[in-house]
């Protein structure tokens, strides 16, 4: 049970990790990158 | 301090002065798959790899399908490694597991696991009581390659950002790790592993070996009823183990997981003196190579050397600041003969030998130390938990900075390149003018990400660090040191999995439920929020036009740039941790010249 806990758990930082991704790119809009 | 010692450090340097060049170079042709005389060798093994996974080394990657490559590299073998300990127990093959060792407890395992993904390598566990060979190969060695070739990976993504123009891609994230592992790790392992093979390090499948002492010895413990009780040792068991090939990587990569608790101090790991410069040339080699890289592949060998030359003199003032604390005795201690010993004599330099191997002395213990933290290796020879409080600080400090004097392999090049980012944007800020990089205009989104990039390492270690030291149950119960040392202690913890590096300042039994999941999730977040705004600033570096130098263009090649550089690291990284420095060190530095210690 644990062990499930933790992989959930690590999975969940990845998938956090891809979104901060998508953060980080959405920053770039509009500024004056363009 | 002695002639001596500073001549053995003089020359450890101008040995990776010779090195960095030609390596630097070679590297450059690598990642940019020009000819090498490996490639006969080398050439039919990457293509195997590329049809067995299905790659196209061809295709490019944006920055964000770059970063998303990494992170699932990342997830997938954190996952391996996990079940590989938990499983070692089980797993039916006796070679790789002689002394039948049991699985690893979730949360160990988890750390662990972390800890080696993020090439940190902090080991809350004794890995010859366990980790069978199995998990030391396939969980822990494995990932010495991957973690190390991915941040190579990503330093050479951060130089193309810089170099490329007008592009939207950085390259290939498998094409580089692969080419990583294969052409620059491998080789040099292999070498460095029959080289310290020569001078004693072992390498074998064999059980513990069970010996009987020349001397006897008497110990006192107390029994199961508190009360103490007396017996007498006549035998000791010495680990074995496939302990060479792990070696050359751990330093090589800068990982610095130990094959056993003792790390580099043990005569296995680190057998000659010769041995313990070879170890501590690894970990410079790939690190100070890649300014030269930076150099050639940026089209300005200037810049390189600018670089390189920031990372020396930070190195310097580290090595000598901790050489210079280490060498003088310990005021604290009476009695004749310690103080004697520690004052100097005819045949001794005299100095805090303290946790320090004699057969190493104390210049190898303090520049081990200092070139273990600079870059992210974290392994160590000599215990820094019985450093002066100034010689304690500096393995510290230089963690604090970021990890940039040469640092981790790629993580320290890609991190020193967020600060020249800085640099070049105050220099700018103060000129008036818009920022420049290698021709590249620096604006608001590469800032704020820099920024970003420069704040969660802070926010990360001193958050924990705070709830820890406010926590007596769960925080400074595991704390051997009280006051300012034990303050140190729990700050040292922190730094070291934020910089993923993994040296352990002792003094701190971190393997409890708080620390192995709290020092996981620093790990993680030190490595992976980190690198993510670091692509996106490469990734927007490479989408900009080149324009030519003019009169207002900031040049990254010059002295000025260096001094520059320097100055910003101490600011950003240093003064950012002054207080919490002042409240642990600092203040135990002076505390001990008032006369007062802490236990």
């Amino acid at each position: 049970m644990l062990d499930l806990i933790i992989l959930t758990v690590s999975l969940v930082f990845f998938v956090i990790a891809v979104a901060y991704i998508h953060g980080c790119q959405s920053l770039k809009g509009g500024g004056d990158n363009a | 301090m002695t002639a001596n010692g500073w001549l053995q450090i003089a020359v450890f340097f101008v040995l990776v002065l010779l090195a960095a060049k030609p390596l630097g170079l070679y590297m450059a042709r690598v990642y940019e798959r020009q000819k090498t005389l490996l490639d006969p060798v080398l050439g039919p093994v990457e293509r195997l790899l590329y049809r067995i996974t299905g790659i196209n080394p061809d295709a490019e990657m944006r920055w964000t399908e770059y970063g998303a490559a990494m992170l699932i590299f990342s997830c997938a073998t954190l996952l391996l490694s996990y079940a590989i300990q938990r499983l070692q127990g089980v797993i039916p093959i006796v070679r790789l597991n002689p002394q039948h060792l049991a699985g690893v407890e979730p949360y160990l395992a988890w750390n662990t696991a972390v800890s080696f993904t993020t090439n940190t390598n902090w080991q809350s566990y004794v890995p010859e009581s366990t980790m069978s060979y199995l998990s030391q190969m396939a969980a822990l060695a494995t990932h010495n390659f991957w973690s190390a070739a991915t941040g190579m990976a990503l330093a050479i993504a951060f130089i193309r950002g810089i170099s490329r123009r007008e592009s939207k891609t950085l390259g290939n994230f498998w094409v580089d790790l692969t080419r990583g592992t294969l052409w620059v790790l491998l080789p040099i392992c292999i070498v460095s592993a029959l080289a310290l093979v020569s001078q004693g390090a072992i390498q074998n499948l064999k059980p513990y070996d069970t010996v009987t002492l020349v001397e006897p010895q008497t110990v006192t413990a107390p029994g199961a009823d508190g009360k103490p009780v007396t017996t007498k040792v006549t035998t000791q068991t010495i680990a074995q183990g496939p302990l060479a090939s792990q070696e050359a990587i751990k330093m090589l990569g800068t990982n610095g997981g130990g094959f056993f608790n003792a790390n580099s101090s043990h005569p296995f790991e680190n057998p000659t003196p010769l041995t313990n410069l070879i170890e501590m040339l690894s970990m410079f080699l790939i690190p100070a190579g890649l300014t030269v890289t930076l150099g050639k592949m940026v089209g300005s060998r200037g810049h390189g050397w600018a670089v390189f030359a920031a990372m020396s003199v930070l190195w310097f003032a580290g090595v000598a600041t901790c050489y210079w604390a280490e060498a003088q005795p310990n005021p604290l201690l009476h009695g004749v003969d310690q103080r004697v010993a520690q004052m100097g004599a005819a045949q001794s330099p005299g100095g805090n030998m303290e946790g320090k191997e004699v057969r190493l002395g104390i210049t190898n213990s303090t520049l081990f130390a200092t070139v273990a933290t600079d870059t992210s290796t974290g392994a160590v020879n000599s215990m820094e938990d019985s450093y002066m409080p100034l010689g304690g600080m500096v393995p510290l400090v230089n963690m604090m900075m970021g990890e940039v004097i040469f640092g981790g392999v790629g993580s320290g090049m890609y991190g020193m390149l967020i600060l020249v980012i800085v640099t070049v944007f105050i220099a700018g800020l103060m000129v008036g003018r818009t920022p420049e990089y290698l021709g590249k205009k620096v604006q608001a989104y590469e800032v704020q990400l820099s920024m970003l990039y420069v704040l969660i390492f802070p926010l990360i270690i001193l958050g924990f660090a705070a709830v820890s030291v406010l926590a007596p149950s769960f925080g400074t119960s595991s704390l051997a040191n009280h006051g300012p040392h034990g303050l140190s202690e729990i700050l040292y913890a922190y730094t070291s999995a934020a910089a993923n590096n993994g040296s352990a300042f002792a003094g701190l039994n971190a393997n409890t439920h708080w620390y192995n999941a709290t020092l996981g999730i620093t790990m993680l977040t030190g490595r992976f929020l980190m690198i993510v705004p670091m692509l996106a600033v490469a990734g927007s570096l490479a989408t900009k036009k080149i324009a030519p130098p003019s009169l207002g263009t900031f040049p990254v090649n010059s002295t000025l740039f260096t001094v520059l550089l320097v100055g910003v690291i101490l600011i950003v990284g240093a003064l950012t941790f002054f207080p919490a420095l002042s409240l642990g060190p600092i203040l135990e530095h002076l505390l001990l010249r008032a006369g007062t210690s802490f236990s």
